[in-house]
């Protein structure tokens, strides 16, 4: 089922186009990687879900992006409540400089989401058990988030973002600072995650978008070149430039 | 679609054309092997026979090479779309390739068994299926080296004709060991060499519908065309 539909999304920084006509449909609970070279606009798309283009000044995005039939680009759309739905995760751990209890707790309670201390607990654990961090971290809750090794801090910060329970994560190279072995884990809690949260991941890695996506689109000089599943863009794709690209061949 | 541009990493584009050629040499020497032991049954020539049989084995070195290159490639280079199917299709073509290598040689193992009262009839119609069989191999190695989906399809419809003639080849060896007790070592041995031959057929098949899924990146659909009326 789709989740998200976006439609003639255009993005330009000041006089500079970077997102052309961008038209996808996002399959809800599934994965979905975005992968292009350096500056094509996949972060750039990405940071349109949840409106974080909004932030530059000079970023000016127009189009539709529905998510569950409501248009987040209308100015009627609430940014907080939007942001509650759709969590982000970054190419560089950044948790907050509190505990890893206060770095779960803070989401849910800024949205109001629980009323007792019994209750966050519940949340703080829940979340941290789903973000497969929990054994690692159940005796230290009340210790710092960034004295964890880096692989433990992105998964705090996962553990965040799925704390206030978003319909959809995005992910901006999650990876990208970790070593194979926390790799593995983000991936493996990727494959989990994706039974409740619909999820959207850009990375550089073939490999990983191979891995861990059932869709992928490959972004070129702002354009969304080609759209399919993942197994049919890395086996046989349609376009010339996409196969140019994966295959290393872009010169 | 066109995948002229270069890899940006040279090394890796070395190593693909590297194993593009070894499947076009092995292809040529088993071209080779089976016209020569043809050609060895028919003119009773037992040295080109012993070359042949000696010669297999730069046939399975050849197999051996392409398989540790296909290792390599997979666990070096982790090949996508156009690259990949290039190192899965040289890995089954050259298993075709090197049974290929394996029944010619059985066809010069069988030459040194013959003697020489063999059926006019039935060599001619051997040779024939033979040449059929030879023009199918070269076809399809052709249409690796020039990633031609439309040869590949023509070899693949052409198997057929490879039946027809193994059908005639088997009637005849049938006809030959029927005429005279004496001809039952000949004629048993020629009936292998023609199910060899059939067989021969069969693997450029197979090298065709790689090649046709090298080229599109999808499988030939339908069943392939096929004529067993042996006996009938």
């Amino acid at each position: 089922m789709k989740k998200i539909n976006a439609k003639n999304v255009n993005v330009a920084y000041g006089s500079k186009q970077a997102l052309f006509d961008i038209n996808i449909d996002i399959e809800e609970k599934q994965v979905t990687a975005l992968i292009g070279p350096s500056g094509c606009g996949k972060s750039t798309f990405l940071r349109c879900l949840n409106r974080m283009n909004d932030v530059i000044d000079i970023c000016k995005v127009t189009g539709e992006i529905y998510i569950n039939d409501f248009n987040i680009l209308d100015k009627k759309c609430d940014v907080v409540r939007l942001r509650e739905k759709i969590g982000m995760v970054f190419q560089k751990p950044n948790p907050f400089p509190k505990t890893i209890y206060e770095n779960i707790a803070y989401g849910p309670t800024i949205h109001g989401m629980t009323q007792s201390k019994a209750e966050m607990d519940e949340v703080v654990e829940t979340s941290l058990k789903k973000a497969a961090l929990w054994n690692e971290v159940k005796d230290r809750l009340h210790e710092v988030g960034t004295g964890l090794s880096g692989g433990q801090q992105q998964r705090l910060c996962i553990a965040r973002a799925i704390s206030v329970r978003p319909e959809v994560i995005l992910m901006d190279e999650p990876c990208s600072a970790l070593d194979p072995i926390a790799t593995a884990q983000i991936e493996e809690l990727i494959d989990e995650l994706k039974n409740e949260h619909t999820i959207i991941i850009v990375t550089h890695s073939m490999a990983q978008a191979a891995r861990v996506s059932q869709n992928t689109g490959f972004f070129h000089l702002g354009n969304l070149i080609e759209y399919g599943s993942t197994d049919k863009i890395f086996k046989n794709p349609e376009n010339q430039k996409t196969q140019d690209y994966i295959t290393g061949r872009f010169g | 679609m066109n995948t002229n541009t270069p890899h940006t990493v040279k090394s890796y584009e070395e190593e693909l054309k590297n194993l593009n050629n070894n499947i076009v040499k092995m292809g040529t020497l088993c071209e080779e092997a089976l016209r020569k032991s043809i050609n060895a049954l028919i003119t009773n020539n037992a040295d080109e026979a012993d070359k042949i049989i000696k010669n297999d084995e730069e046939i399975d070195k050849f197999e051996n090479l392409i398989e540790q290159q296909v290792v390599n490639l997979i666990a070096l280079r982790q090949p996508l779309a156009i690259d990949l199917r290039e190192t899965v299709t040289a890995l089954k073509i050259s298993s075709d390739l090197e049974r290929i290598g394996d029944l010619s040689k059985n066809i010069a193992k069988r030459s040194l068994l013959l003697s020489s009262n063999l059926s006019k009839n039935l060599i001619d119609i051997l040779n024939t299926l033979s040449e059929n069989v030879q023009k199918q191999l070269k076809s399809v190695i052709d249409s690796y080296l020039e990633r031609s989906s439309s040869m590949a399809i023509n070899v693949w419809e052409s198997d057929e004709k490879i039946d027809n003639l193994t059908n005639q080849c088997m009637q005849a060896s049938i006809d030959f060991l029927k005429e005279d007790p004496k001809n039952l070592q000949n004629g048993t041995h020629l009936l292998f060499v023609s199910k060899n031959l059939e067989r021969m057929g069969d693997h450029t098949t197979n090298i065709a519908e790689q090649v046709y899924f090298l080229v599109k990146g999808e499988y030939l659909e339908g069943d392939r065309p096929k004529n067993s009326e042996i006996g009938k």
